[in-house]
């Protein structure tokens, strides 16, 4: 299949590319040092696994880090082809403008996980054979919702690669998802709120649930719920139970639409 | 069925049209060599072909079907060498092959395709420590996967060596033999005067001259200019030319004559000069080649006369002392 064809040249490509190992390396490293601090001090020998995802992992790695690597892998997957002319080669070969979109979805995705896994396990494999209690399910389990984030953050990376014509313009697009989705989502969302206030409460919904709403519809947020229900061994149950069913509906949504966008504006264009 | 036909096709980029009006046909099973100088519109021709950019009036089919609609399936079935391409730097040649491969859903061996292009003891290496040449003989063994219909070369011979030059002739040959259409594009000459069966030449996106090979030889073969040089290049002696049968024109180059006529006159020419009084000095004949004739198409201001035209331009002098007289 088409698709698939494109998805793994691309995935063998980026996984080639010096940034990967690099990546691999610094998320190996981080995940080291915040293990490292929460190390069992004196006599203990319970590892803190929740408090080594939750304090220091989650804030600073995974919604924090991730993002920002997942646009770093997406922003030139159309766009520097297009730039270098190495498309002229692909699109000889009978792939459609789809394919390629959401083959490199799907390679770069895949690639990113990877590095995600590799990074997050290398230390965890320590910590396994050390003689401390490490909650490795834990552990294993957060690095999946990790790379599910970074393959959400690599969707609209491409999405945004797809539509505009340079690397450059792509690369701005990105940061700019980045900058809205983790830095200023809040403050954003406050305003919209406080602009809307008057038709908002002619609708027949409360303003916690269009807080909650928009608390989901941001990606990074929508792992978190989905990642603290894991860990409080709540998913799909208790009571966030819906938050977490409107946050994979998200995550599902910004997997989809943004390449789909893309892809729209890329079809109609002259190469 | 025709292999590529363009129909009253006109593609304008902001501010500048890359192709006007064309209409081109290219039958199945031919070789066909599109010429122009860089920058005529050859690369535009061949991406609306291969729908990287769209037309902005007329319509492309390529292997009967709409070149946009079906951009897929006609791709699936042709071999395409794009100009401008780069590879993709971190994947050996023999992973580039066997993207085409999987691409193209064939069952081939990869090692046979790299061994025709002549890459096979570099098909392990990163494709992007190749040399240009490397480079347009990977995208060929690519383009050349699951034995295409149709063959798009573009500028195929850039950043080849003469050998290399050499393997693309015999491997467009070959491909023709086998049935296959070859369509490609060159500002050499030529790089297409041995293989094609008829050639195009596109000047500022619009087709100045299409025929065969042997079309344009004798549409300048029998442009052939004879210089005599004589003692005293006369008025009389350039009329007396001048009336000879067969003789198209007559120029002075101090006391050169610059005769062009049909190759059977030259005798008579001779023979004007003499009855006219002058001494031969010296002769000789300059056959006009295909490439003046090329560069006239690509360079001059205006489209060569023919030689059905030429004749209203013999009559210029004559037209002009007329002038003088009265």
């Amino acid at each position: 299949m088409s698709l698939l064809a494109v998805a793994n040249k691309d995935f063998q490509d980026t996984v080639r590319s010096r940034g990967m190992a690099l990546l691999v390396a610094l998320f190996s490293l981080l995940v080291a040092v915040f293990a490292y601090v929460v190390r069992p001090q004196g006599q203990a020998d319970q590892f803190a696994t929740e408090l080594l995802l939750s304090a220091f992992v989650g804030p600073v790695l995974v919604t924090g880090l991730v993002p920002l690597v997942g646009v770093v892998v997406g922003y030139n997957a159309v766009s520097g082809e297009r730039e270098s002319g190495s498309l002229k080669l692909l699109l000889s070969l009978p792939h459609s403008r789809a394919d390629v979109v959401f083959g490199k979805v799907l390679g770069r995705g895949a690639a990113l996980a990877l590095a995600t896994f590799a990074g997050f396990l290398l230390p965890a494999l320590v910590l396994i054979v050390v003689p401390v209690t490490f909650n490795a399910g834990s552990f294993l389990g957060y690095t999946v919702f990790a790379a599910a984030l970074g393959v959400v953050f690599v969707a609209i990376a491409v999405g945004c690669s797809a539509a505009v014509a340079t690397r450059q313009r792509a690369l701005i697009a990105g940061i700019g998802v980045y900058v809205l989705f983790v830095l200023l989502w809040g403050l954003f969302t406050g305003r919209v709120i406080g602009a809307f206030s008057g038709p908002i409460e002619a609708l027949p919904v409360s303003m916690a649930q269009i807080r909650t709403f928009l608390d989901v519809a941001n990606p990074t947020s929508g792992i978190e719920v989905l990642a603290n229900g894991f860990l409080a061994d709540q998913l799909f149950s208790g009571e966030s139970a819906n938050q977490q069913v409107s946050a994979v509906a998200m995550l599902v949504f910004w997997t989809l639409a943004p390449p789909l966008a893309g892809l729209l504006k890329f079809d109609r264009d002259d190469l | 069925m025709t292999a590529i036909e363009l129909r009253g096709v006109t593609k304008e980029f902001p501010g500048v049209t890359a192709v006007s009006d064309l209409d081109l046909t290219v039958e199945e099973g031919e070789v066909y060599g599109f010429l122009g100088p860089n920058g005529a519109g050859k690369s535009t021709t061949i991406d609306m072909v291969l729908d990287f950019v769209r037309p902005s009036e007329g319509t492309v089919t390529v292997l009967g079907r709409d070149a946009t609609v079906d951009s897929v399936e006609i791709r699936r079935r042709t071999g395409v060498l794009p100009d401008g391409f780069s590879v993709y730097e971190r994947l050996s040649g023999r992973k580039h092959v066997e993207f085409a491969i999987e691409s193209k859903e064939v069952d081939v061996d990869p090692d046979a395709v790299l061994e025709r292009v002549g890459l096979l003891d570099d098909a392990d290496r990163k494709a992007g420590g190749y040399s240009k040449g490397m480079r347009q003989r990977l995208a060929l063994g690519m383009a050349l996967v699951g034995e295409p219909d149709l063959l798009i070369l573009d500028e195929p011979s850039s950043g080849l060596d003469p050998a290399g030059v050499k393997d693309m002739r015999e491997i467009v040959t070959a491909e023709a033999d086998r049935g296959a259409t070859v369509f490609f594009s060159s500002h050499v000459l030529a790089q297409v005067e041995a293989v094609c069966d008829r050639v195009g030449i596109l000047r500022a996106g619009e087709l100045v001259a299409e025929d065969s090979i042997e079309g344009l030889r004798e549409a300048v073969g029998d442009g052939e200019t004879l210089e005599v040089t004589v003692d005293a290049a006369t008025d009389d002696v350039l009329d007396a030319v001048r009336a000879v049968e067969g003789v198209d024109r007559v120029d002075a180059d101090g006391d050169t004559l610059l005769v062009s006529c049909d190759p059977g006159v030259k005798t008579r020419v001779i023979a004007a000069v003499e009855d006219a009084g002058a001494v031969v000095d010296d002769f000789h004949t300059s056959e006009a080649s295909l490439e003046d004739l090329f560069l006239a198409y690509t360079e001059g201001e205006g489209t060569p006369t023919r030689r059905e035209d030429a004749g209203t331009t013999t009559d210029e002098p004559a037209a002009r002392s007329e002038e003088v007289d009265g």
